[in-house]
């Protein structure tokens, strides 16, 4: 379907018409910041927040929750054991290209080696509307260098960019045009839209300049190459361990499972939630070992997760440089500044 | 098989802690059906030496105590920290800092010498100690893990990370960014973020973690505005007791 224009007046009218068989999550204030939240309320509607600059969490906390329950059991044996696939229809409004990007990586990921059942069943009832963005939320991001400036070629149901007094809609897949055929606001684009869109992106990569000294194509081997550096060391002086760089990071998805009991010992349930390998307890393993002791071994790992491991993995891009790792590290580690400083230890090394 | 049999004590605190275990209002039927409670001063008259689980709440504060802080670990077969108090000493250790002899005075004024008191200290000073529940107060969710997990016979999961994982996952906005400063970096998570996300900050009353970076904490709370004593301060609340709260020598915390 060729791409349609909504007059933003005729924008709630769109929201409304999600609402009536899904649940509509959209990005919105908290405090001096952002998040996506569930629209349940003609208050929550207004709240939507379409100009955001970067969301606290990604909106992969939808497709992946923080704490799951992956099964309940009501005593030992397979017979006792029921498992709680939890999947509601939902609409994620207004994810940012380099988000669109991420849960691309999140598929592949989640998709081989074996399948995740919790993750595909949410993301079989879960419609994507992504959203333009025209500039940087901050310095710590890069997706000009990470090729995530623009939105992929699938993965999404409609894509939105801003021209004003109207949005230029996208469609990407046939569920997105049930949308539209749904709402009675949308008219095919025509060409003044048409080149406003093509405007739009033009400034947009125009205001978003590459920040890597070199082509992000060479990172892993430049990473594989800084493998014995003092660089990791030095960084990790800093660093608490704490793990919010991987919180906030949309491309991670290692999780932890423990299991609940209840007051009777016997019954109770089996939940997961998101792990981090920045946790000193994440590497480490029966009878005391640690594979992964010192923090610096540990950011490390993450760096080389983003750069190179989860890229030789799932073939989709490990970090996406929306800088939320480093927007939200306390110590002001930024990865995009390692990524910088790596071309120089190799070039040390040579 | 016999219901185990639980029992409460108190040392030097405010008896919050106990007060928790009485909070777990919706699971206070199945615990009851699950073990039986022996001592406890804030439920129940009846008294016992008979239990088999003893949660001890409070600082060792008294050179006294010592004798029925063993009595109990002579009679229990697992005995537990309930609280800052037992876990780490608590707000108790803030008068170690002052001078003990200037605390009984504050306090007590001229009957100071009636009254017997020594440096505050965690129970673990005087008795071995088999699980910790920290907290000022203790989550209640935490008091039931411990207590679902003796009666399963299994260890109980208590995290060891920063209370900066609990906030994420909540999605609070770091306070850090909003100018302010916390000590989540480097505090025990198993709160839920409680504090932070009901816009207090953390002042780490679950203690600290295990290789928390001491220089990392120290930079950065400088950084927001803190001298090297309000930075100690911020330690000695809650983590008297850690070498990290001992005057530095040469403005290098200690380990």
């Amino acid at each position: 379907m060729l791409p349609q224009i909504l007059p933003k007046s005729k924008f709630d009218e769109f929201v409304g018409s999600l609402s009536a068989d899904n649940r509509v999550v959209a990005p919105m204030a908290k405090g001096p910041a952002f998040a996506f939240q569930e629209v349940q309320t003609p208050e929550d509607q207004a709240a939507i927040r379409m100009d955001y600059d970067l969301s606290i969490l990604p909106p992969k906390k939808f497709l992946m929750p923080q704490r799951e329950t992956l099964l309940s059991f009501g005593g030992r044996g397979p017979e006792n054991v029921q498992p709680q696939v939890q999947a509601k229809p939902t609409v994620i409004l207004g994810v940012q290209p380099m988000d669109l990007h991420a849960i691309a990586t999140l598929d592949a990921a989640m998709a081989k080696d074996p399948a995740d059942p919790y993750y595909q069943a949410k993301r079989a009832v879960t419609k994507i509307v992504g959203l333009n963005v025209a500039q940087y939320a901050n310095d710590y991001q890069f997706m000009a260098d990470m090729d995530t400036l623009d939105a992929p070629a699938s993965g999404w149901d409609l894509f939105l960019t801003d021209l004003g007094d109207r949005w230029f809609v996208e469609v990407g897949s046939e569920a997105g045009q049930a949308m539209i055929t749904k709402c009675a606001g949308f008219s095919p684009a025509k060409s003044d839209d048409h080149a406003a869109k093509v405007a739009f992106d033009k400034a947009k990569a125009a205001a978003c300049s590459k920040r890597l000294p070199y082509d992000a194509r060479y990172l892993p081997e430049l990473l594989a190459n800084s493998y014995d550096s003092l660089l990791w060391n030095a960084v990790a002086r800093r660093c608490f361990s704490c793990g919010s760089c991987t919180n906030v990071c949309p491309t991670c998805y290692c999780f932890d499972v423990q299991d609940k009991l209840g007051l009777d010992a016997a019954s109770g349930e089996r939940v997961r939630s998101w792990d981090s390998c920045q946790l000193r307890v994440f590497a480490e393993v029966a009878g005391g070992e640690n594979f992964r002791e010192h923090a610096d071994s540990r950011l490390r790992h993450r760096v080389f997760r983003k750069g190179k491991f989860i890229l030789e993995r799932t073939g989709k891009p490990g970090c996406v440089g929306c800088g939320r790792c480093s927007t939200h590290c306390v110590a002001g580690i930024s990865i995009l500044e390692t990524f910088q400083q790596i071309a120089d230890e190799a070039a040390a090394e040579i | 098989m016999a219901k185990p049999r639980v029992s409460f004590h108190d040392f030097t605190s405010c008896e919050g802690c106990q007060l928790q275990v009485l909070n777990c209002e919706d699971e206070l039927l199945g615990i009851v059906g699950a073990v039986d409670i022996v001592n406890f001063r804030e439920a129940i008259d009846e008294k016992s030496d008979e239990y088999d689980i003893a949660f001890i709440e409070g600082a060792f504060t008294r050179e006294s105590d010592r004798k029925r802080l063993e009595h109990i670990r002579k009679c229990a077969k697992i005995v537990v920290a309930l609280g800052a108090c037992a876990c780490t000493g608590g707000l108790n250790v803030l008068k170690n800092f002052r001078g003990i002899d200037e605390s009984m005075k504050k306090v007590y004024g001229e009957a100071a010498s009636w009254y017997e008191t020594s440096p505050a200290l965690p129970i673990e000073a005087a008795i071995k100690v088999d699980v910790k529940i920290n907290g000022c107060p203790i989550p209640k969710q935490e008091f039931l893990e411990v207590v679902k997990s003796v009666l399963a016979g299994r260890t109980p999961q208590i995290p060891d990370y920063p209370v900066c994982v609990e906030c994420k996952l909540r999605e609070n906005v770091c306070l850090f960014q909003k100018g302010e400063y916390c000590m989540g970096v480097v505090a025990k998570a198993g709160c839920n973020a409680w504090c932070p996300s009901y816009g207090g900050r953390c002042y780490a009353c679950r203690g600290l973690i295990t290789d928390f970076n001491k220089n990392a904490a120290k930079d950065v709370l400088a950084e927001y505005g803190l001298t090297l004593e309000q930075v100690m301060a911020e330690f000695r609340m809650f983590n008297g007791v850690f070498p990290v709260a001992e005057p530095p020598a040469d403005g290098a915390l200690k380990s």
